[in-house]
């Protein structure tokens, strides 16, 4: 089964009648369920509804044996996690889908990195879909302990810093007065 | 108030979606600190539940004024009832504000910009730049291209 989801924040009627139309052309062969959002284009291919709750997403994820997408970093990331082959197609600016290019910018930089699959365009995404198959991602290092680390250090300085101890102390001796 | 490792109540601040999950990333590294969040969608509270109070503000971008006030005000309110030592926001419009009424009731702004944001810092961060305690980017490229951003690594 392929899980196709676009987010719930924007419509993406591109992505969803570019995958109905590659299903007319007999590319996919395999199930697909989608959840599409406030997108107006309602494709005839396969079901869709318009979001899911975590859980139910999580199921048709886990079953997933790829995944479509646009290049939201929290589908990236749940793909990511999760090992599963993913295919995405940045939303524009130009066409109103987002605000700025930055899945553009994301979708570029993690497709260089070989950890994902990207149709910029329409038409190369049956193409892309016949390779989602047998794509392996390669999964990506994060640096996050290393970012938590260096703020804790941040919040350990602010902890103990000058101002914050005389604070500390003041309202000690305002609650004690207040006490005792 | 209850107050958590060194004594700090710290603020968690971000959009639904790519800018929490980011966040979230982080503090999963930790434990022990008192923390509260503010996000924009009721999608997430489960998610984030295990973090403290989490106060749900609405959606919003630059095109819907009014609905950016309605949020605004939502976010003084959390503000004002937590009063937090720290802001931390991966962004984006609300994790913003968030950011600068933090700072004028005196907590220390962290802002982590997004690893959306490749070349070029978003456009929330370059607003918070100007108040930012500790300003950290995910891309090596944008940590040279700006003073006083700090690359250390990508969270993702």
């Amino acid at each position: 089964m392929i899980f196709l989801t676009v987010g719930t924040q924007f419509p993406f009627d591109r992505l969803v009648k570019a995958v109905d139309d590659a299903f007319d052309e007999g590319v996919i062969s395999e199930e697909i369920f989608a959840q599409i959002g406030e997108t107006s284009y309602k494709p005839h291919n396969f079901e869709s509804v318009v979001s899911l709750e975590k859980k139910v997403f999580d199921k048709h994820l886990k079953k997933a044996s790829g995944i479509i997408s646009h290049a939201g970093v929290g589908t990236i990331t749940i793909a990511l996690n999760n090992e599963k082959p993913l295919l995405v197609m940045p939303r524009l600016k130009k066409y109103g889908e987002v605000v700025n290019d930055h899945q553009l910018a994301i979708a570029r930089k993690f497709e260089e990195f070989g950890h994902i699959l990207v149709a910029y365009q329409e038409e190369g995404l049956a193409k892309k879909i016949e390779q989602l198959k047998s794509f392996i991602p390669r999964q990506r290092k994060s640096n996050a302990k290393a970012v938590a680390a260096r703020i804790s250090e941040f919040l350990h300085k602010i902890g103990t810093s000058e101002e914050r101890l005389y604070r500390r102390k003041v309202d000690g001796a305002f609650i004690k007065s207040k006490i005792g | 108030m209850i107050k958590g490792k060194e004594n700090l109540r710290i603020c968690l601040a971000a959009s639904a979606g790519g800018h929490i999950s980011q966040l979230l990333k982080i503090v999963d590294n930790w434990n022990g600190y008192s923390t509260f969040c503010i996000t924009t969608t009721e999608v997430v509270r489960d998610k984030l539940r295990q973090r403290g109070k989490v106060y749900i503000v609405g959606e919003c971008n630059r095109q819907h004024p009014i609905r950016v006030i309605k949020v605004l005000v939502r976010c003084i309110k959390a503000v004002l009832r937590e009063r937090p030592d720290v802001v931390i926001s991966t962004g984006a419009a609300a994790g913003c504000m968030v950011c600068f009424l933090g700072k004028i009731i005196g907590a220390k702004v962290i802002w982590v910009d997004s690893i959306t944001n490749v070349e070029r810092i978003s456009l929330s961060g370059r607003m918070v730049r100007y108040i930012a305690d500790l300003f950290l980017v995910q891309w090596p490229e944008s940590a040279q291209r700006y003073k006083n951003v700090e690359y250390v690594g990508a969270v993702i």
